[in-house]
């Protein structure tokens, strides 16, 4: 089992998965936007990826994703491809491991992951922004932090985590509740290496 | 040209219970019009889809009995190797496309490319399939601009283009308005008489009934009857299958007025014509 | 048709470049400075690429990129200026702000980069049609399903933000609260989206089928209705950036030998 859950082999319907879900990335980014909500809601996309077709699946989204925000809107996002990859890998673990199946799982996945996110994206917030990250909230903890003399990456994590945290929470739990309501004979499609029965 | 022969075809879905498909035999001759009839969930899609390869190849499933096109087994080639000889339209014209091309011209290209045609070849079938089913004159759109019934009739030029022997058309103007369909219907037609083997699920029975040379009629999975649409259309129990004839065979059929020659009722506008003259003609 | 792609063809010798040169070019303006260590490498490529746009005819377009990361470029300045952990001469106030030459020094060296990095991939966004770019690394080799999967990409976004504006228009008319309490434009958003969530999911499979039967899994060597341009000068380039990593790398390590 462990070997298909990294196998490299997608079929159609996995890869034509994975721009569907990154037009759902946008638009849960556009929405949220649009709602003036304090949360990103860009990764709804990714994460129901991984929990459909599996870590490697999740991951290619992530980098996908962040390869073409990178080549149309917004170089500098490029980089932060790292982050999503590890989203997508960190839930496609978990899912295959179990934890989607019930809300209290999904509410653990959803506090694993924007940990994973800020472990991820400190780093380089810190190389290229200084450590900031634009968010008013996040921001403003951050300058609060440095003024108290904590140490920029504490700052700059603080920064990440305030924001990450309920983000993630708020996509997994969402992906929680659309996996449940979504057709059998779909998920069944993103299976990869199914082999057909005989019936002679 | 390809012959389809159909032996003992049995499918059940992933994670399902039932056969969609049970027991199906029959085979289609090269260029003949088969309509494909049935109520809903009858297993008419699942039948197209089996003679494409797509079942059992992309569904997976459990697979009972062999398809032959030619001496191809269906399940033992691969889709992409079928492709090559047998074409599928689904209903959807949104989903067909591929979105990744600009232009009519390149989306119609796609199934060209990966087949790896040579560039002049791949132009003219182009060109070709576009004269074919009168989009020329979209060339340059973008494919998702294009009405339902023009993006049906640019799926259809899609498949023509790559030179299949076998067509299979399913439901392809059920999600389209009157217009798209008629505009689809007459391109169906051209199509059937370049010679290919057609195969076309329908819910219009007037059309199915003009245009088939045998209609196949399924019920819950199993093959009910194959034979000319007089005879089908002809039956006594087709409420039992939750098929509707033709409106001009019901009227005929309320009017007793049978086919003196072949002893069946008409089943196009023409048919009834020439009966209801020729019993006139009778009387005098 | 709409386009997220910010390309625009002015018929220049960027647009025809091939885009591998271009790609290169990114490396080298991201990698040079950061192996020299030298602000002034930043800046060094800044200009370039400012000539490089200019001569493209496509400098202008750079600003709605620009404004993109300029809003959290100005926090940065802000930030760093007021509380960087270093900071100790006072440089000027506004108010009762005052701002640090430490901290604001800091910032413009994140400035510098910022911009590097955006105006090199503006050399390459701004001139590179995205199709054309993916189809010139299919026919180099990169798997072919992959280039659809990215070309697909730039089609479904503008397709999304369409979708967005038919439902939102649709749920306004039906009384749908787009401002008010946060809680309320929480509750908002799930109706709002998900039903083109399951939508598009349901979508795949068909989208998948129709692949299929277009030879998407074929093992024949693929060929293009488009044919390949080339030009002379890009071989020329690639190598002259190339060596120009491999000397900034060299300095690297003998700085760091020495």
């Amino acid at each position: 089992m462990s070997k298909k859950l990294w196998s490299l082999k997608f079929n159609t319907a996995t890869l034509v998965l994975i721009p569907a879900a990154i037009g759902i990335n946008y638009l849960g980014k556009l929405f949220a936007s649009l709602l003036k909500l304090p949360l990103w809601l860009d990764a709804i996309g990714t994460c129901l990826a991984a929990v459909l077709g599996g870590p490697i699946i999740g991951a290619v989204c992530g980098a996908v994703n962040n390869i073409i925000y990178g080549l149309t809107l917004d170089p500098i996002s490029t980089v932060y491809a790292l982050t999503n990859i590890g989203i997508g890998i960190v839930v496609g673990i978990l899912a295959y491991k179990g934890f989607m199946k019930n809300l209290k799982g999904a509410i653990l996945t959803g506090i694993i992951v924007g940990i994973v996110a800020v472990i991820i994206s400190t780093p380089l917030n810190i190389y290229y922004w200084g450590g900031t990250t634009g968010n008013v909230w996040g921001d403003a903890l951050y300058a609060w932090a440095v003024s108290q003399n904590m140490p920029m990456w504490l700052a700059s994590g603080l920064d990440e985590l305030v924001v990450d945290v309920p983000d993630k929470l708020a996509v997994v739990i969402l992906v929680f509740i659309i996996q449940k309501s979504l057709p059998k004979n779909l998920l069944n499609l993103f299976h990869n290496n199914e082999e057909v029965e005989s019936l002679d | 040209m390809a012959r389809i022969v159909i032996e003992h075809l049995k499918y059940k879905y992933p994670g399902t219970n039932k056969l969609a498909l049970d027991d199906i035999s029959f085979t289609i001759e090269p260029g003949e019009f088969i309509g494909i009839i049935g109520r809903n969930e009858s297993g008419k899609s699942s039948l197209c889809q089996a003679i494409a390869g797509l079942i059992p190849n992309f569904y997976k499933g459990a697979y009972g009995g062999k398809i032959f096109i030619d001496d191809m087994e269906v399940k033992k080639v691969g889709v992409e190797e079928l492709c090559e000889t047998v074409g599928i339209v689904f209903q959807n014209p949104f989903n067909q496309v591929t979105g990744s091309k600009l232009t009519v011209y390149e989306e119609i290209s796609f199934g060209l490319e990966n087949m790896g045609i040579p560039r002049e070849e791949m132009i003219k079938h182009i060109d070709d399939a576009m004269e074919l089913l009168d989009i020329s004159k979209y060339r340059d759109r973008y494919p998702f601009d294009l009405s339902g019934g023009q993006m049906q009739r640019m799926a259809i030029a899609s498949i023509i283009a790559m030179k299949p022997e076998v067509i299979l058309l399913d439901e392809p103007t059920s999600q389209l308005d009157p217009q798209g369909r008629e505009e689809v219907f007459q391109a169906v037609q051209k199509l059937s008489k370049q010679g290919i083997t057609i195969i076309m699920v329908e819910h219009n029975m007037e059309k199915i009934a003009a245009y088939s040379d045998r209609i196949v009629l399924l019920e819950d999975g199993k093959l009910i009857d194959i034979d000319t649409p007089q005879k089908i259309f002809s039956r006594d129990d087709l409420d039992e299958y939750g098929v509707e004839a033709p409106v001009y065979t019901q009227i005929c059929r309320e009017l007793g007025l049978k086919d003196r020659s072949s002893g069946y009722y008409p089943i196009t506008l023409e048919e009834a014509k020439r009966i209801l003259s020729g019993d006139r003609k009778g009387e005098m | 048709m709409k386009s997220i792609s910010l390309y625009v063809d002015k018929g220049s010798w960027l647009n025809k470049m091939a885009p591998e040169s271009k790609i290169i070019y990114i490396i080298t303006a991201i990698t040079v400075p950061a192996l020299l260590g030298i602000r002034w490498a930043g800046m060094g490529f800044i200009v370039l690429s400012i000539i490089l746009l200019l001569s493209g005819k496509v400098l202008k377009k750079t600003l709605p990129l620009l404004g993109v990361s300029g809003f959290v470029l100005v926090t940065v300045l802000i930030i760093q200026g007021l509380f960087w952990a270093g900071n100790i001469t006072p440089l000027f106030r506004i108010g009762p702000a005052v701002f640090y030459k430490e901290g604001l020094n800091f910032a413009l060296g994140i400035l510098v980069n910022v911009i590097n990095i955006l105006l090199s991939f503006c050399v390459l966004i701004l001139t590179t049609k995205p199709s054309d770019m993916i189809e010139n690394f299919v026919r180099k080799g990169f798997s072919p399903r992959f280039g659809y999967v990215f070309i697909s990409v730039f089609q479904i976004i503008p397709q999304m933000t369409e979708t967005m504006n038919t439902i939102t228009d649709a749920q306004r008319s039906r009384g749908m609260e787009t401002e008010g309490k946060l809680w309320v434009r929480i509750k908002a958003f799930i109706p709002l989206i998900s039903p083109v969530i399951m939508s598009s999911l349901i979508n795949t499979k068909e989208r998948a089928l129709a692949l299929e039967v277009r030879g998407f899994n074929s093992k024949n060597k693929k060929t293009f209705l488009n044919e390949q341009v080339k030009t002379s000068a890009d071989i020329y380039i690639q190598i002259a950036l190339l060596l120009g990593i491999a000397a900034a790398l060299i300095w690297r390590i003998t700085v760091w030998l020495g």
